[in-house]
């Protein structure tokens, strides 16, 4: 017994002694993080960057090093963390620097406060943990504890690397419903539905819908009779008969009394402060509205930004600008327009929080990461491969702790979303 | 592209190419696009900064950058001389300035850098993750495609 404990005392002692991975520890946003000290040149302390024209939003200057000009980024700026500088006891306004050292070139970043070097075992060290939210994930080379406290270790070379950019597409359990070539009428039948809903309406039948469209389509065969021409789509109207009970409640309208209800417990994991919002397919913007009169009650003092994409110019154009009847507004907004020649339009509180674009949301999307996303009834209107894309490009996008709303009738493979439960309305959180 | 941008282009493009080439400017379908782009032949390049960072790219080709010159100089050009080149520039430049003054007024404040041309064959331009509105203008010279990409300063 005496040996056992003996024996579990001196590898104890063994991993503590064995240092062979040194970091350099600094605060950021109150959270302690650290960088390998292989990674690092030197620690500087600096001000007055020149400023470089049409440079992206983190970077914030270049800085002359001795005779070596040296880029320098805003870890705050680049982690969409809160920038509130706050005027720190070093009275000279100077930034803390710390000059990285990557494989061929050197760069500077700035942090809240550097604090010393750590020796630790590199064993000990864990990997990510989700909790850690403010940072997307894959940035985070793992989590060490010294001394009772938590850093997390960043990993520069993903961070500043040049194939940073190059976003892996994870292999998902999700397919594109192909049910042809069976023998069964009924299969037969079903895979013609598929067809002409994607010809008439540009509706995808995935994994995404396939279950709803399944029951649908019992309907369907009570409704219109076992004959498989009477079953078969022949318009864009008998198509569109076919998806009328698809779409989530209130589509093209305000979000009614009881929606807004519907959705307001969802939004109590949200953290408050800064809340950015990604509402792709907004159409004529009603939505869009419905959704920052909804986030202005909730979160009174945040500020909130809602980027509202649509690629149909025609609905689009006119979003900034909607005017409205008394008799389509619900009571949640009334706080919230003006009324102008009998009609009511939003103030400019509200518009000033939503951007409107033009945008096609499979192209490239600019902004910064989001912690709601609001896609009802987005995704199974684009191809499947084109689906597989944004399901991934959402992942990328959303917040730790964000939630992603999709139509009432779709659904996201469960290995990489946990659904929360809720009537008429599908949320899911990511699993990270 | 923020939808407050588009109709100040279209108007500008449309004003001022009935100004100085007659009342013959038809618009095509406005459309996006992300993926490179081959140039007709003359490419006048204009960029945008301030609020919003972007560029406008007024591209068509040759004849109708010579056939365009022509006309506004009152005079036939044969090749696309300094005087031709000036005269695309200054075009690109107007339309360009009409909008941003019309964006000025909506209380968007986008500065210019001068403009530059670009001439030559089987050109093409790239510019990655870069969505840009194309606004199609055909006037009895030959067609004109803008190409305009604006986006949010974050």
């Amino acid at each position: 017994m005496n040996a056992l404990e003996d024996k579990v005392e001196s590898t104890v002692v063994e991993k503590i002694e064995n240092v062979d991975y040194k970091m350099v520890t600094f605060s950021l946003a109150g959270k302690d993080y650290s960088i390998d000290i292989m990674k690092v040149r030197e620690i500087s302390k600096a001000t007055h960057f020149t400023y470089v024209p049409n440079s992206l939003p983190y970077v914030k200057g270049v800085y002359n090093l001795r005779g070596d000009i040296i880029s320098i980024i805003d870890l705050r700026t680049m982690f969409n963390l809160p920038s509130v500088k706050s005027e720190k006891d070093g009275s000279d306004g100077s930034d803390e620097i710390i000059i990285l050292r990557l494989d061929d070139y050197l760069l500077g970043i700035i942090v809240d406060s550097i604090d010393k070097v750590v020796g630790i075992s590199s064993r000990t060290i864990q990997p990510p943990h989700p909790i850690f939210g403010d940072i997307n994930i894959k940035f985070i080379q793992g989590v060490v504890e010294k001394d009772s406290k938590l850093y997390i270790i960043l990993d520069v070379e993903s961070i500043f690397g040049q194939d940073a950019e190059d976003v892996e597409v994870t292999s998902v359990d999700f397919h594109q419903n192909e049910v042809f070539n069976e023998n069964k009428p009924e299969q037969l039948n079903m895979g013609f539905i598929s067809e002409t809903l994607r010809t008439f309406s540009k509706f995808n039948v995935t994994d995404l819908n396939n279950k709803w469209v399944e029951k649908r389509f019992n309907e369907w065969k009570n409704l219109k009779g076992n004959s498989s021409k009477d079953l078969q789509l022949h318009s864009e109207a008998d198509s569109e008969e076919f998806l009328s009970r698809f779409y989530s409640p209130d589509t093209g309208r305000f979000w009614s009394d009881d929606y807004r209800n519907l959705v307001y417990p969802f939004l109590n994991d949200i953290p408050g402060g800064s809340i950015r919002v990604w509402n792709p397919g907004c159409g004529k913007g009603y939505e869009t509205y419905s959704i920052a009169a909804l986030l202005s009650d909730k979160f009174k003092d945040s500020s909130i930004k809602i980027w509202a994409n649509d690629k149909d110019l025609m609905s689009i154009s006119n979003a900034p600008n909607l005017v409205v009847d008394k008799q389509t507004l619900p009571e949640y907004m009334d706080n919230y327009v003006i009324p102008v020649n009998n009609r009511f339009q939003f103030s400019k509180n509200i518009k000033d929080i939503i951007l409107f674009e033009y945008h096609d949301i499979t192209h490239p999307n600019t902004f910064p990461e989001v912690d709601i996303i609001i896609a009802r009834d987005v995704l199974s209107f684009l191809g499947y491969s084109e689906q597989l894309r944004m399901i991934n490009e959402f992942k990328e996008k959303l917040k730790a702790d964000g939630i992603l709303i999709i139509g009432r009738n779709e659904e996201l493979p469960d290995n990489e979303w946990k659904r929360i439960n809720g009537n008429n309305i599908t949320v899911y959180k990511k699993i990270v | 592209m923020r939808v407050e941008y588009i109709n100040p282009f279209v108007e500008a493009a449309f004003d001022i190419l009935k100004e100085v080439l007659g009342d013959d400017v038809q618009r095509g379908e406005l459309y996006l696009k992300s993926t490179s782009k081959a140039v007709m032949g003359v490419a006048a390049f204009v960029g945008l900064a301030g609020n919003v960072e972007g560029r406008v790219l007024f591209d068509m080709s040759m004849e109708t950058a010579l056939a365009i010159a022509s006309e506004m100089n009152g005079e036939t050009l044969t090749t696309l001389d300094d005087l031709g080149k000036a005269t695309i520039t200054e075009l690109a430049n107007m339309i360009t300035a009409q909008a941003v003054t019309k964006l000025h007024d909506l209380g968007f404040t986008f500065d210019l850098t001068p403009p530059a041309i670009f001439t030559g064959e089987n050109m093409e331009i790239t510019d990655n993750e870069v969505e840009a509105l194309i606004v199609p203008v055909i006037v009895k010279q030959g067609k004109i495609e803008i190409n305009v990409a604006v986006r949010e300063r974050t």
